[in-house]
């Protein structure tokens, strides 16, 4: 099977699964939806909306009905006691959001975490390897939110430099979309930093003690090149797989750091929804994270025959 | 024009240390939700504060109103769930009929005139002629009516919830003319105006709207001092000032001032404040008492406006299950109410800036005391307490408090489970969100909870909160005593004050709830934005309560 179809069928299955899992875990959550949004309704009245929103139905019947809409693309409707808004609507808004956030987090943690990596490991045991090494576990101690609300307080109030909280989308001013998602990017991006930095200083440290770089050095190619053109490429699956699965990570952060940085994104969107047992919303939320997760990682697997040519020879 | 200060705070407070100690603070803050239910930390006690010698209003200017939380119901108001930062919204795009002077006395405002017949159980509202909603159409008797019907569940197009049982005495709503409506009760009711203002959030709305079967929670269409612009749901709602609101100031000028206003709900405390401080909103709303407490300093330095009223306030409460064990046997509740220490409530919680709730109406409500005769703190009577009630039923006191899994809730709870524990109780603290919370007290699936309701007003609104077999009479407690104080107080004109201060007492009494604090809400502006609470209906004298939020077509900014 083509490793196309076969990560398509993976995905699939994944979804599957993923949304049967919530559908469960909504199932028993205590509470009742109608309560939610009727709770002054008399009895007879909730009867009547639990019918007509279809929660009386077996859980299996209500899940093959939300995922049957999903696959045509309907994310289905809020709960409403007069028609539901559709989640989509919502979706629409704030995927973007969390997506941009997500992306600009990502590359800072990269751009930095590559150099300081290569950096560290070919100075490895050095005043600045070790300096830099009790950085990172510094950063790695810092919870995202709690970073988030110290830049907030000096950087936003002290300082005056970035807006503490708010979103504006980039088609609309780019400048202040740029500066109101740089202090909710770092926020999310220092924990990935570090430990991006850490594992590809394993990496290289490994790699540079390769027969082929010391071949390299024997030939006279320069330090830089034999780090940046010889050593990073073979250095770089293990980060890749992490960045890939880390994802998830992100996910979780952002949901905190949207709050705080009051950014209309989905993480905001899944917090409403628990909040307010809209389980229909939650779980095309979670598809939809479900789906982004497996796909990224599809990507990054992908990626590996890009960076490797052995598995790309291995797969032809 | 320069910045006016604000007048007296009461008691200076010495200036915090705003560097690591804060940031720590804000740490734990940061894991914080909104969360109404479970109340949390309340200010209070620092008198009211003002802006009213501010000078002149200027026209023009825009305002950035830093709310607490997102209404993502929307602005459909029949079926929307409001509470104090959706009434703050519903205020700038909706009128009411009526709206509160400042003793808290209804005046007609949408309407001209809203009079009862010689019983109160026929009430006659006139319009104000040449009004017209933000779409152009009028303001006209009929819209009123279709406005009322859907509140009280008896118009087609619309499914309301909590005003079918508010609205249950309305028989009738007629047309008598293009101007007037009459509304039938099938009893007096001498405070139903209050209830046609019911906190601000009875707004009317224009008939397109009502009859908007897909977006009417989307597309607000009031009569109100601004115009629905644009709202993306968490991240903010504009509206651009209405160039034909019917209103004017005291002075006679028009009104609103400002051209645009915008809501920003962020509901992370510290953000909010944050976001006030660095000049980003102008404008926020707290009840939170470090923030309060926070803000208090800032007015001291002149970096903000602050008003804090003391008069008309909520109350938080415990509230307890009366319809089960341990709650339905008066010793436990006696014993509880014994065992709340204020004064380290006071100093834990509460930064030390709210005074004692001895009953449910704050200072300046109809039927407030100073002194109700409920409990006071009384460590060896709670415990002689305890140990009565464990002897006359053979079973130990216990009962679970559920809180909302938020940081100022869940520390709310810990002290009251330390402070029962030390009378001989056994506490189990449940967390549960909010949803939980509210359904819990709804189906009576709870022993005590955390509460902070009845905002100042006319106390006739609290009646379905404690009328028996109410579906919002948490507490499940059937007294008739109540129940004959409540229907006394809606039928009777004469004597209110009497009858509102024997129900107090009542409640100290029989302690269906344990009163802890009187809440004040804190409004903070930045030094060059003005007008709030603004002005009464009639008068440059405003409602002085905010624990509904205030009107926001007085706000204005220095030009």
């Amino acid at each position: 099977m083509p490793v196309l179809l076969r990560r398509l069928v993976h995905l699939l299955v994944v979804l599957f699964f993923v949304t049967l899992f919530v559908a469960l875990l909504t199932s028993m959550l205590p509470g009742d939806p109608v309560d939610a949004i009727a709770g002054f309704a008399s009895e007879e009245q909730k009867d009547v909306l639990r019918q007509d929103l279809g929660l009386n139905d077996p859980l299996p019947v209500q899940y093959g009905r939300w995922i049957s809409s999903f696959v045509t693309g309907d994310l289905g409707n809020y709960y409403s006691v007069s028609g539901g808004r559709p989640v989509m609507d919502r979706v629409t808004d704030s995927l973007p959001v969390s997506l941009q956030l997500m992306v600009y987090a990502q590359v800072l943690a990269l751009v930095i975490a590559i150099p300081a990596g290569v950096v560290t490991a070919y100075r490895a045991g050095s005043r600045g390897d070790k300096a830099a090494n009790a950085t990172a576990f510094g950063m790695l101690a810092i919870p995202n939110f709690a970073l988030a609300l110290v830049l907030a307080y000096y950087v936003g109030v002290e300082l005056r430099w970035l807006p503490v909280s708010g979103y504006v989308p980039p088609g609309e001013d780019l400048g202040e979309h740029v500066r109101r998602m740089i202090m909710p990017a770092i926020s999310l991006a220092v924990g990935q930093i570090a430990v991006y930095m850490r594992l590809l200083r394993s990496d290289m440290i490994a790699t540079l003690q390769e027969d082929f770089i010391t071949m390299a050095k024997a030939k006279g190619v320069s330090p830089r090149r034999i780090l940046w053109r010889h050593a990073l490429r073979p250095s770089s699956l293990t980060l890749l797989t992490v960045a890939g699965l880390n994802i998830g990570t992100l996910i979780g952060g952002a949901i905190i750091v949207e709050v705080i940085f009051s950014l209309p994104g989905i993480g905001t969107l899944l917090y409403e929804a628990i909040s307010a047992r809209q389980y229909i919303a939650l779980q095309s939320l979670v598809a939809i994270i479900a789906v982004g997760y497996v796909l990224v990682n599809f990507l990054v697997d992908v990626l590996y025959a890009v960076l490797d040519p052995r598995i790309r020879h291995a797969r032809t | 024009m320069p910045g006016k200060r604000p007048r007296g705070l009461g008691v200076p407070r010495a200036t915090r240390g705003r560097g690591f100690k804060r940031v720590a603070a804000m740490a734990v803050l940061a894991l914080a939700v909104t969360a109404c239910g479970g109340g949390g930390d309340d200010g209070g006690g620092g008198g009211a504060s003002s802006d009213e010698d501010a000078g002149t209003p200027t026209p023009g200017g825009k305002v950035i109103y830093g709310l607490e939380a997102e209404t993502t119901d929307g602005w459909c108001l029949p079926e929307a769930q409001l509470a104090i930062s959706g009434i703050m919204v519903t205020q700038a795009m909706y009128d009411t009929l009526t709206r509160p002077n400042a003793e808290g006395e209804m005046e007609p405002w949408l309407a001209e005139s809203v009079e009862p017949n010689e019983d109160s159980s026929v009430w006659t509202i006139k319009l104000r002629d040449g009004v017209t909603f933000h779409d152009g159409s009028e303001l006209t008797a009929e819209v009123v009516k279709n406005n009322l019907d859907a509140y009280r569940g008896a118009y087609p197009a619309r499914s309301p919830q909590l005003f079918i049982f508010v609205f249950q005495p309305i028989e009738s709503v007629e047309v008598v003319d293009p101007l007037t409506v009459q509304v039938n009760l099938s009893q007096p009711w001498v405070s139903f105006d209050a209830t046609l203002h019911s906190s601000g959030r009875l707004g009317m709305l224009a008939q397109a709207q009502l009859d908007d079967a897909t977006s009417c929670a989307e597309q607000p269409i009031g009569t109100g001092p601004f115009k629905f612009s644009d709202w993306v749901p968490n991240q903010k709602l504009t509206a651009e000032r209405n160039p034909d609101y019917w209103a004017t100031d005291a002075a006679g000028e028009q009104l609103p001032y400002l051209d645009e206003i915008e809501f920003r709900p962020i509901v992370e405390e510290e953000q909010r404040r944050n976001a006030l401080e660095s000049g980003e909103i102008n404008a926020m709303h707290t009840s939170i008492a470090d923030t309060v407490d926070e803000v208090r300093t800032l007015s001291e330095a002149g970096e903000v406006n602050d008003y804090e009223p003391d008069e008309f306030g909520e109350v938080t409460y415990l509230m307890m299950n009366e319809s089960k064990p341990p709650f339905d046997n008066i010793k436990a509740r006696q014993a509880l109410a014994h065992a709340f220490d204020f004064e380290e409530a006071n100093a834990i919680l509460n930064a030390g800036i709210v005074t004692q709730a001895t009953g449910p109406f704050a200072p300046g409500n109809i039927g407030h005391l100073d002194d109700s005769g409920f409990p006071t703190f009384d460590l060896d009577e709670a415990t002689r307490l305890v140990d009565e009630y464990e002897s006359e039923t053979g079973k130990d006191l216990e009962f679970t408090y559920s809180a909302v899994n938020a940081a100022a809730t869940i520390k709310q709870a810990q002290l009251v489970k330390e402070q029962a524990e030390a009378a001989g109780m056994t506490v189990e603290i449940v967390t549960v969100d909010q949803s939980t919370l509210i359904d819990g007290a709804i189906s009576g699936d709870f022993e005590a909870q955390g509460w902070r309701n009845h905002p100042g007003g006319d106390p006739d609104l609290q009646y379905n909160w404690w009328k028996s077999g109410s579906p919002v009479n948490f507490n499940k407690f059937e007294d008739p005593e109540i129940d004959r104080l409540l229907d006394e107080g809606r039928t009777t004109a004469e004597g209110r004050d009497e009858i509102y201060e024997e129900l107090n007492r009542r409640f100290a009494e029989e302690i269906h709830n344990v009163w802890l604090w009187y809440t004040v809400w804190s409004v903070a502006t930045a030094p060059e934005v003005h007008g709030v609470p603004g002005e009464g209906p009639t008068s440059e004298d405003p409602f002085p309560g905010i624990a509904s939020g205030h009107p926001v077509g007085y706000m204005w900014v220095e030009q």
